[in-house]
């Protein structure tokens, strides 16, 4: 069964094509298309030791069962790789490619991811005031309309009839908040990871 | 716990040891990896170990090479680093440490009863 039939070829392209497709949510282009490779050359191995069976059919579904569906192996590296990493090294960015790549997983984890995001959008929103603070010192503060507050945070071009206040106090307030925020979201989100991990885990074969 | 899970929990805790053990002696591929590990039944779903490896690369306990010519497609050869030689060092005597104080205890709650 070395030379496929054109049926069994595409039934290996659409394999891996879902494999690459599911894996990129979770991992580098790069390793999603090592993984691939890899991955093809096991098919391919398997194939070739199959010679002789009669139904090329039976055998490639055989060999492809026993490999695991494309989402069962995508699901085991990120896993193993993404949320491994993320919930051991706590770094942002690998914790919010982890928070994406969970937010697929049912609808309850689409919510939270999408909450998680927002609580980082917020953090980063108050430590980018604290940032912009010294750089455009009149476009930056508590917006002030007839002595009301109306918003908080940098305005370009700075509205008419209305002035920031508060002074460079903005700054330490503004850096405060953004990373009490920051600390809780994340902490938050490394939890739900953890519990999405060990949950993803349960269900691996 | 259900016996299937506890099952579970023992395969998982110690399929990275096995991996790691598979190609201490010299560089395997993927598929060799999983033949040789095959009497074993700790990979229940063989796509499952290439992620495994992928991790067990990536925190530098082995190498991996692609080569061409061996096969009927290149091959992804995995040997042990340095720093995978030592675990597995580490690995066995603790291995060894755990089975022979669980060996004890069996023996003590009177044998395979």
């Amino acid at each position: 069964m070395t030379q496929l039939s054109e049926t069994g070829e595409s039934r290996i392209r659409g394999y891996l094509y879902v494999l690459e497709r599911s894996m990129r949510a979770a991992v580098s282009v790069q390793l999603a298309r090592d993984a691939v490779r890899e991955v093809e050359s096991h098919i391919r191995e398997r194939v070739a030791e199959s010679d002789g069976t009669p139904n090329e059919r039976d055998a490639l579904e055989a060999i492809l069962t026993r490999l695991g569906s494309p989402g069962t192996v995508a699901r085991a590296y990120s896993l193993e790789l993404l949320m491994e990493e993320a919930t051991v090294s706590g770094r942002i960015l690998p914790v919010m490619r982890s928070l994406l790549h969970s937010a697929g997983t049912g609808a309850l984890s689409f919510i939270i991811a999408v909450t998680l995001f927002c609580g980082y959008t917020v953090a980063a929103a108050f430590i980018a005031v604290a940032a912009l603070k010294p750089v455009f010192p009149q476009n930056v503060g508590l917006w002030l309309e007839d002595g009301m507050p109306r918003s908080f945070g940098a305005q370009f071009p700075a509205p008419t009839g209305m002035e920031p206040a508060g002074g460079y106090w903005v700054i330490p307030i503004a850096l405060m908040i953004g990373v009490t925020v920051l600390m809780v979201v994340h902490r938050s989100a490394r939890a739900w990871i953890a519990s999405v991990r060990a949950r993803l885990s349960a269900r691996m074969p | 716990m259900t016996i299937a899970n506890w099952q579970e929990q023992l395969r998982r805790g110690t399929l990275e040891f096995a991996v790691l053990l598979a190609v201490a002696p010299g560089r395997r591929y993927g598929l060799e990896i999983l033949r040789h590990l095959e009497f074993t039944a700790l990979v229940l779903t063989e796509g499952t170990i290439y992620p495994l490896l992928a991790r067990l690369e990536r925190d530098g306990l082995v190498s991996a090479q692609w080569v061409a010519g061996e096969g009927p497609r290149p091959r992804k050869y995995y040997r042990l680093t340095a720093h995978g030689r030592m675990r597995v060092g580490q690995m066995t005597a603790e291995f060894r440490a755990v089975t022979a104080r669980i060996e004890r205890l069996i023996e003590a709650a009177g044998g395979d009863r």
